[in-house]
């Protein structure tokens, strides 16, 4: 059996990856316990901080003070959005922005999505509506028109590629062959096109994205951008790729595909988590815990028919008044009562009325984020993951 | 100004039959439907072509009516009815002097029956709740709505019929104190039109007395609202019925993919304004659950409500409140046909159709229980297993739609009406329900030049908060986390949400 971790985070999502790098960083023995992807993967990879205004720090400053942004307290989530720029910046998948002005960017539906950190193919990707734009899409792909984009632009068109595949994964794979890549910039020479920005759907490469990115813009010479797609997104997988890769890097241990089978406890402690594995289970024993399993989309919480539960630790759950109000009535008002639901934490992330001493919580599980209401979706699990690390750190 | 002998207004089971009916005995016809066909109670009932046994009890002439329906309909419409074969079931406590007298009513009537040890019930399906005392077997069948009023069309329409739908009936006009024609109005774009007829045929169900009122007269009726659910798979291959006196929540019908479980019973007012409420999806879910015990893990992908007119006795006695259909003569030119069943379209369309030969004094006989539905032979068949052939370009996963399908029906029923194209390739109607592919679909009008990208936008928009409307009731469990996941797409990556 292995020595226990300093600390063994439970949930490989922005949140908890956030958390366990920081704290190899520092030196610590890390683990990560994730059943899969995080939803990530599924997201633009843009970075919003608090999207419903101009200003997301000063958007910050008026949340409720239960909001787990005013927990830790607006300096600590600047501190933590300047790291994960640092990180980004060294692991070469640079981000832009300011946090003190959010951005647009052009969505696959012709309208503006803001955000405030965006990955560099996206930095020209706030378009005046009279502005021309090229742009160029891929048969086949099933997500994609860009008829929807045009029609909101007087001046654009649109042209289409063959790559002979049609999936964004599968597209994205292509453009990593050199040969590739030769003949798709050959083509679009070949266009010639008039003045103007030239957008692409977000499938501009894998591993390579910033390379294969620049060499296009440099042999069109001119600004060109990605529009991130509905998933498989292609600037999520990136991103959350270079997160985990980073943290295996630094010697982190990465439990993958692994969910929790039982939990042991001994007061008022957490001693160790078993996982269900082929054969022989695995138990990995921690002396810190952090528990960052995400809200219903990932199952850290699951709503029953009258109440909501965590499905690791059975810990108390914020419930926000009975099911019919749950629910609002109007599908394009963001946020649905239900997003107020999760785990209640102090401000140093520690849950409310639980029996466990060695426990952290961070990311879109805490109740009150509210990731649709305020469009704060990474920034909150940025933030409260950094939070995490910090706890953990003063305590080893 | 066009020019008919009758003229049908209402698009469900009725008026479609009543179409097919007319196109038969020769008779020139033009049907009106403000929505699609199947818009009103057709298209949001349970899909039980019932065998009689829930009747048979309190109704015994209603359940006759629908036994000998039930045969003709296997018989001329076999690509719109599985048949399914039905279970009522018997949980301890139910009544055992209730289950004496519907094995005699049943063979009384001719209702074939057979009666099953729980273990020979969950023979049949596996999932039923195996502590049953017993289960009694009957013929019941499921049967497609929609399918059905578009294979009656078929007929009318080869036989020169004239057919519009989203046409709304805003004025019935008269001469004389008769009725000789209607005004109507087209859904988008607001084109008025008249059209004359000889005989007006009210077939506008919940919206019957509106419609009578256009013309003077009245159709006395309460409405009571039906709330469905619907799950994500097919929880059984057989109709499961309680075998109680009827009663809220005891019947669930496999439906091509899914199962449909209802209904509820409620007095409502208003015919076009109709929600569900979460606390009538409880009480489905917990009569089901107590039939088929794996229910309430199931995910629930959709809820939707239906109107039933319940037509008042002359003296208002509320007792005597009948399901049984009438055909009321206002004297005027114009008939209402109103009540009844699915299962009983077609009698009642043969009725109506006698009334309409008598009037023109033509003597000529109803033929529709003899010549199978026409145009059944482009339809593949029921069960969706049969479909699983070699498909490209899928538009829709779960339901296993292409593109060619699109495109197909958008050709047939022009682009504007997204809710027609799910009805006729059944896009979206899967455990997705249209999250998705209503968006391809959109950008595939588009593209092909059929739509343009801002009149698609509206309709996609419109779409995803009626679907939303449907879901919404039933959310929690995997269903929440799907729609969360479905919110943040749409509101997140798409950027829809309303701003400011
Ligand atoms: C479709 C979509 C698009 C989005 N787009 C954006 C965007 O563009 N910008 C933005 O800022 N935000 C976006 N968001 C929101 C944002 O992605 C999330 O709020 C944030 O990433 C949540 O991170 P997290 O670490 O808290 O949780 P998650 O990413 O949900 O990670 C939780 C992890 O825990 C694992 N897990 C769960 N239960 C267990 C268990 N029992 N045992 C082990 N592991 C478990 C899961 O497998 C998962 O990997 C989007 C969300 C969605 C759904
Ligand atoms: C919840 C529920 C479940 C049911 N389950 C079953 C079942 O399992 N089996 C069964 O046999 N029966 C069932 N029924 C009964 C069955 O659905 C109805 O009896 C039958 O569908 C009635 O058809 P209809 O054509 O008379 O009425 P509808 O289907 O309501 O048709 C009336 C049509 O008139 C149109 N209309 C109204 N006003 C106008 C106007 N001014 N101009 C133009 N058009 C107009 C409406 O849009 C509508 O399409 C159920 C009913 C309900 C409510």
């Amino acid at each position: 059996m292995s020595s226990p971790y300093d600390v063994v985070v439970i949930g490989g999502g922005m949140s908890g990856l956030m958390a366990a790098i920081s704290l190899v960083e520092k030196g610590r023995n890390v683990a990560v316990i994730s059943k899969g992807d995080p939803v990530c993967c599924l997201s633009t990879g843009c970075i919003d901080l608090f999207s419903r205004g101009d200003d997301p720090i000063g958007g910050i400053e008026l949340l409720p003070d239960y909001h787990p942004y005013r927990l830790i307290g607006v300096e600590r989530v600047k501190e933590s959005l300047d790291i994960f720029q640092d990180i980004m910046r060294v692991a070469g998948l640079p981000y832009v922005g300011d946090l003190r002005v959010n951005r647009k960017i052009l969505t696959p539906f012709g309208t503006d999505k803001i955000t405030c950190l965006v990955p560099e193919t996206m930095e020209s990707a706030d378009c005046d509506p009279d502005e021309y734009i090229h742009v160029i899409s891929f048969k086949g792909l099933k997500d994609f028109y860009p008829s929807y984009i045009t029609s909101g632009h007087v001046n654009s068109g649109y042209s289409i590629f063959d790559a002979g595949v049609s999936s964004t994964s599968a597209i994205a794979e292509r453009f990593e062959d050199k040969d590739f890549l030769q003949e798709f910039i050959s083509w679009l020479l070949n266009l010639s096109l008039p003045d103007g920005k030239i957008a692409f759907p977000a499938v501009l490469g894998t591993r390579s994205s910033m390379s294969i990115f620049n060499e296009i813009s440099n042999r069109l010479e001119r600004d060109i951008f990605e529009i991130p797609t509905i998933p498989p997104s292609i600037p999520g997988e990136r991103l959350f790729n270079r997160f985990k890769n980073l943290f295996l890097e630094k010697g982190g241990s990465l439990y993958w595909g692994k969910e929790i089978a039982s939990v042991e406890k001994l007061g008022g402690r957490i001693e160790a988590v078993t996982l269900s594995t082929r054969g022989r289970p695995t138990r990995v024993q921690g002396t810190l815990f952090i528990l960052a399993t995400g809200s219903f989309v990932s199952g850290g919480l699951y709503a029953s028919m009258d109440d909501v539960r965590e499905t690791v630790f059975d810990l108390e759950t914020y419930l926000p008044g009975e099911r019919k109000d749950w629910f609002n009535e109007d599908f394009f008002i963001p946020g649905h009562t239900i997003e107020k639901a999760g785990i209640r934490v102090d401000s140093t992330l520690r849950p409310l009325d639980s029996e466990f001493s060695n426990l952290f919580v961070c990311g879109s599980i805490l109740a009150f984020t509210e990731v649709m209401k305020y469009g704060c979706g990474h920034g909150t699990a940025i933030a409260t993951g950094v939070a995490a690390a910090n706890m953990c750190e003063e305590l080893l | 100004m066009m020019k008919t002998d009758v003229i049908i207004i209402g698009g469900g089971s009725t008026g479609c039959g009543i179409a097919r009916d007319l196109a038969i005995r020769g008779i020139s016809h033009c049907l009106i439907e403000k929505g699609d066909f199947a818009s009103g109670a057709t298209g949001a009932c349970h899909g039980l072509l019932h065998s009689g046994g829930r009747y048979v009890v309190n109704d015994p002439e209603a359940a006759a009516e629908c036994i000998s329906e039930n045969m003709i309909l296997r018989k001329i419409g076999q690509k719109c009815v599985e048949q399914t074969g039905g279970l009522f079931v018997r949980l301890p406590g139910d009544s055992k002097n209730f289950r004496d007298r519907f094995l005699k009513s049943c063979e009384t009537i001719g209702i074939e029956t057979d009666v099953l040890s729980p273990s020979r019930a969950l023979d049949l399906v596996p999932n039923i709740n195996p502590s049953i005392e017993e289960a009694i077997k009957v013929p019941d069948c499921s049967i497609d709505p929609f399918r059905l009023c578009m294979l009656n069309i078929t007929t009318s329409k080869k036989r020169g019929g004239r057919i519009l739908i989203h046409h709304r009936v805003t004025e019935i006009v008269k001469e004389h104190g008769k009725c000789v024609g209607v005004k109507v109005r087209e859904g988008l774009t607001g084109r008025e039109m008249e059209l004359r007829g000889r005989i007006v045929i009210n077939a506008t169900g919940a919206w019957g007395d509106k419609t009578a009122a256009m013309a003077g007269g009245s159709v006395p009726m309460t409405l009571s609202k039906g709330s469905l659910i619907v799950t994500n798979h097919r929880l059984t291959n057989m109709v499961i019925n309680r075998l109680r006196p009827s009663s809220d929540g005891d019947i669930i019908v496999p439906n091509e993919a899914v199962c449909l479980a209802g209904t509820t019973s409620m007095p409502v007012d208003d015919p076009d304004n109709i929600d569900v409420e979460s606390h009538e999806v409880d009480l489905v879910a917990a009569e089901a659950e107590k039939m088929i015990p794996s229910f309430n893990s199931t995910r629930l992908i959709r809820t939707y409500a239906g109107v039933r007119p319940l037509l008042s006795s002359e003296t208002g006695d509320d007792r005597s409140i009948s399901r049984g259909f009438r055909i009321i003569d206002h004297q005027n030119g114009m008939f209402s046909i109103m009540g009844g069943k699915l299962t009983t379209y077609r009698l009642m369309a043969e009725k109506m159709c006698d009334k309409v030969v008598e009037v023109f004094g033509l003597k000529k006989r109803c033929r529709t229980a003899e010549i199978p539905l026409e145009g059944q032979e482009q339809l593949s068949g029921y069960p969706l297993s049969k479909r699983l052939k070699e498909l490209k370009d899928i538009v829709c996963e779960c339901e296993l739609v292409t593109r060619d399908a699109v495109e197909r029906a958008v050709n047939d029923v022009g682009p504007r009406y997204i809710g027609d194209i799910q009805h006729r390739t059944r896009l979206g109607m899967g455990p997705c329900q249209g999250g998705f592919c209503t968006y391809r679909a959109l950008g595939i009008m588009q593209e092909s030049g059929r739509m343009k990208p801002d009149e698609s936008k509206r309709i996609l928009k419109e779409f995803l908060q009626r679907r939303f409307k449907g879901i919404r009731p039933a959310l929690w469990g995997d269903q929440l986390r799907e729609e969360q996941l479905v919110e943040s797409i749409y509101l997140g990556i798409l950027g829809m949400e309303e701003k400011g």
